[in-house]
């Protein structure tokens, strides 16, 4: 990108309007630079005091009950370990009435000494709450030691877990000595010695800790210091007419935006530095102490790896705030979205404090969550460069997505003046196009909350319901809401006679295309065994008929999911997106529907397959005849009702040669769909007239 | 004769609104502006004045029809549209924050005003429209009467051919509009085609060289005072509008109702 004059004309604007405007250099840089310190200081003040307060207790204790003989014995009994005798923190103290001393608070714990014959009866008369723990059967007939106390007073709280402490001390003490005056000593070579040795270098120990943290905290501070400009910038520029001065200047749409999104990032950067450096040297002081893992030293070249690392998300979290702002008509309405913009923005970066999430996973593919795994893994020395690249590229592009974003909601006349155009709010086809990328997320959530909630287990009514039911409603919906076309917005066309050979060549291949990327997601993210022969249990369960399976497997998901995502869905994104991207993305979106991780990237590809045979025939019924010859297939071999296919490859895979045999099939198949297509009509952003596809 | 500065053909802007459904606020207008012409849009509020000039400026997309500033042509070329384009309406404001200097000097680099010479036309335009006492001061601490000139000045910025005022004097005392009248008229003097709106008739009679009475959408009619005299048989300009506002039929004159984003409060 090349800074032009109008870009860097935008940029000082935005930087000299924030740097005179004190309200926000107050809340965005002096109030947090006071208020952080001040936070850990107090934190830590009260912290101490807590220990200080707890370590000064004593805990009034009262004995009681038909034990209390042996409770009594047992608290005069030496500490084992300390050898320090428990008066010290204890007092015993004789009430009257125990239990409403204990209730007002004048004594913090209560010991109960019981047979275990009493325990029993008053369990069974209900004078007794047995305890949440019931305790071995060779301690059936022991007796039992039971501490009251309210968990409401610190004092008691604490007493209690001592006291606690104290008597499963005693209670080892006394096994051991009664183990010795029975004879058995234990022969020292019988026990074991368990020792944890950490051979990670203390830096190492370090780094992780603070390469855990390090994306929350940064992300977090660079957020709130760029959203008081965001806010400002767009939103606030609507309110106070300057925006309209400003569109009307020469300068690109495109440079206004970077202008603006560069003075965020600046603004973000410089505040999170400044806090950055404020902690620092408070920790340097010595004023605030947050355990020393924090306190570390970050070798030169990893510092500036950090930062070309964090470049990406900077832009990210500032395109989003500006995006935020850009689709906020007013300041206040900006601030309104601000919080669930920023609690999504910190959502991402708690991703390195998940144990066990490496870079060579799918959290490649999350933006700025990927960032903070490789920056974890950096901080660790653990730098792996081909993974790191592809989770900053993967960042970045979102970032200029986001941008890009934010130059359209420029040109949109809705977001600028509050117009609305006759295209897209006369309801209808152009109000879907608008409102479909929403349906769909909502269809998703849905899904979601369907797929987890559902009252029964059976997978034939799973299926008719989360997948019959759903996706026939969901067309159905979008049909009547909108006033769609049916036969346009379903694609219900008849296809050249050819196609059919097409599509009864593709579905083997399709198959075996798909086991090939099943293969290749495996070498990725391994899939456990276990887990696909679960979920083949749960999807065709042995007790379940072959033809009920046919019906809720095969014929129900591919008709109804065929009218959601090549009918509607498609109808709705096909001027957004040229016919590649259609494919992809709608491919992608079918993948998304099916929620296990390695399903995702095997469904897509078929969903790629059907959704390109869609758009080559401009009719839903080669797909649809795909979809459920492809899922009846499957569930055939599953059940090794198909000659000479083993269900075992689909838990193990057919090897290299068979899926490039696929491959080519699907090719030859593809040809056969190419050769009699018939596309489907109006494909294509608006723009150049028509799509690439009606010009072929 | 050469191109016109602007010129539109059958321009033509739909809204949507819940209550009324399709409305077409701009229907099918023509319009011709030459360097050195001031060419009054004149009509009530509603008319589609607003929507007309917002399309020439760019900020609104015409749903149909072609306007050509400069021979370039809003939709195509947005880009070379507004760099040789100046807009003033009373909601077009200035950033408080920023010295009066500052305003022009960033208005002159953000529509790419030659670079060497952007501290020349700075001083230029702060000696021309009487800056000069208050060009270091904050934008916000200014009175109405300045900050006019202040906007004015950055209009004209980048010194550009065409120069629009949407209801400029809206918003003014009486001093202040005559003042800016002063500036309109000295700005056409330079050769600068300019398109100015407005619903005071006097207004368009004392500075406008050729007035189109727009309403409902359309242009009704265009021509000089004189010549739209001579059509009418009415003097006065008030006459003239009603003369044209009545040959529309009735049934539509009814219930036009403000639109949203058109001046007015």
């Amino acid at each position: 990108m090349r800074l032009t004059v109008p870009i860097r004309a935008v940029f000082w604007l935005e930087i000299q309007s924030l740097l005179r405007d004190p309200r926000t250099l107050l809340i965005s840089v002096v109030l947090p630079i006071v208020l952080i310190p001040a936070i850990l200081i107090a934190g830590n003040w009260v912290e101490e005091r807590e220990t200080r307060a707890a370590e000064a207790l004593t805990f009034r204790l009262a004995v009681e009950g038909e034990r209390a003989d042996l409770a009594r014995s047992l608290l005069n009994t030496q500490a084992p370990n300390s050898g320090e005798s428990l008066d010290s923190r204890f007092q015993l103290v004789s009430v009257e009435d125990p239990w409403e001393a204990l209730a007002s608070g004048r004594i913090d714990v209560i010991l109960e000494g019981m047979d275990a014959e009493g325990w029993r009866q008053g369990v069974r008369d209900g004078s007794i709450e047995p305890g949440a723990t019931d305790p071995p059967p060779e301690l059936e007939g022991a007796p039992r030691m039971r501490l009251h106390f309210h968990s409401n007073r610190t004092a008691s709280r604490e007493g209690a877990q001592a006291l606690r402490t104290r008597l499963l001390d005693t209670r080892e003490a006394r096994r051991d000595s009664i183990l010795l005056a029975a004879g058995l000593p234990a022969p020292p070579e019988n026990i074991l010695v368990v020792e944890a040795v950490n051979v990670a270098s203390p830096e190492a120990m370090e780094g992780a800790l603070l390469g855990r943290f390090l994306t929350l905290i940064l992300l977090g501070l660079m957020a709130l210091g760029g959203s008081a400009l965001a806010t400002d910038t767009l939103a606030g520029e609507k309110e106070r007419g300057t925006l309209n001065t400003l569109l009307t200047a020469a300068a690109r749409r495109q440079e206004i935006i970077s202008g603006k999104l560069l003075a965020i990032m600046a603004v973000a950067f410089g505040i999170a530095l400044v806090q950055v450096l404020n902690l620092w040297f408070f920790l340097g002081l010595g004023i605030v102490d947050i355990g020393g893992a924090f306190a570390v030293r970050v070798p030169t070249e990893a510092a500036l790896l950090l930062l070309v690392l964090y470049l990406p998300a900077v832009a990210l979290v500032s395109g989003i705030l500006l995006l935020t702002s850009a689709y906020a008509r007013s300041y206040k309405e900006a601030q309104l979205y601000l919080t669930p913009v920023l609690l999504g923005l910190i959502i991402p970066s708690l991703a390195p404090l998940l144990p066990g999430i490496s870079l060579q996973s799918a959290i490649i593919l999350i933006p700025i969550a990927n960032l903070g795994v490789a920056v974890r893994d950096v901080m660790m020395g653990d730098v792996q460069p081909g993974w790191i690249l592809g989770a900053w590229i993967v960042t970045a592009l979102a970032a200029a997505w986001v941008t890009r974003r934010s130059v359209l909601a420029l040109e949109d006349e809705n977001l600028i003046l509050g117009e609305r155009s006759v295209e897209e709010h006369t309801g209808g086809e152009g109000l879907f196009r608008r409102r479909v990328v929403v349906w769909i997320l909502v269809l998703w959530a849905v899904k979601i909350l369907v797929n987890f909630n559902l009252p029964f287990t059976d997978i034939r009514l799973v299926s008719l319901v989360s997948v019959g039911l759903l996706f026939t409603l969901f067309p159905l919906a979008a049909i009547l809401r909108f006033r769609l076309p049916v036969r346009e917005a379903l694609a219900l066309r008849m296809p050249h006679p050819g196609v059919w050979i097409g599509v009864l060549l593709g579905v083997p291949a399709g198959i075996l295309t798909v086991l090939g990327v099943f293969q290749l997601v495996d070498t990725v993210i391994p899939v456990p065994t276990e887990m696909l022969e679960s979920l083949g249990q749960a999807l065709m369960p042995e007790e379940i008929p072959l033809w009920h399976l046919l019906i809720v497997i095969a014929l129900v998901p591919g008709i109804a999911e065929e009218l959601t995502f090549r009918g509607v869905i498609l109808h709705g994104l096909r001027r957004r997106l040229t016919p590649v991207a259609l494919a992809l993305v709608v491919g992608i979106i079918f993948g998304m529907f099916h929620f296990s991780l390695f399903r995702i990237p095997t469904t897509a590809v078929l969903g790629v397959i059907l959704t390109a045979v869609t758009l080559l025939t401009g009719s839903i019924f080669p797909a649809m005849v795909w979809h459920v010859l492809n899922n009846a297939l499957a569930v055939l071999a599953s059940r090794d009702a198909l000659p000479g296919v083993d269900s075992q490859w689909f838990a193990e895979g057919v090897g290299w040669e068979w899926s490039l045999a696929g491959v080519g099939l699907l090719l030859v198949s593809f040809a056969i769909i190419w050769r009699f297509r018939t596309p489907y009509p109006d494909v294509g952003p608006p723009g150049p007239p028509g799509g690439a596809m009606s010009r072929t | 004769m050469s191109e016109p500065l602007v010129r539109t053909r059958d321009l033509t802007k739909v809204f949507y609104e819940e209550s009324r459904g399709e409305v077409r606020a701009v229907d099918g207008v023509d319009l011709i502006c030459n360097g050195g012409e001031i060419l009054g849009l004149l009509g009530a509020n509603g008319a589609g004045k607003t929507t007309t000039l917002r399309m020439l400026s760019t900020i609104l997309r015409p749903t149909s029809g072609e306007a050509w500033i400069v021979g370039h042509e809003v939709r195509n070329a947005p880009e070379q549209v507004r760099e040789n384009l100046g807009f003033y309406s009373a909601s077009t404001a200035l950033y408080p924050k920023i010295t009066a200097r500052e305003t022009l000097r960033f208005f002159c680099r953000v529509n790419r005003y030659p670079r060497g010479k952007v501290e020349d036309r700075v001083e230029e335009l702060i000696e021309s429209f009487g800056i000069r006492d208050f060009a270091d001061s904050r934008v916000e601490k200014l009175s109405s009467g300045m900050k006019q000139k202040v906007s004015i000045a950055r209009t004209v910025a980048h010194d550009p051919p065409v120069l629009i005022f949407d209801e400029p004097t809206v918003a003014l005392d009486v001093l202040n509009a005559i003042e800016l009248r002063r500036i309109i008229e000295r700005l056409r003097d330079r050769g600068k085609a300019i398109l100015f709106s407005t619903h005071i008739m006097s207004e368009a009679e004392q500075l406008c060289d050729r007035i189109a009475i727009i309403h409902h959408g359309r242009i009704l009619a265009v021509g000089t005072l004189q010549e739209l005299r001579d059509t009418t048989g009415h003097h006065y300009l008030e006459e003239i509008f009603v003369h044209f506002a009545r040959t529309r039929e009735p049934s539509e004159a009814q219930g036009e109702a403000e639109r949203p984003g058109e001046t007015g409060p």
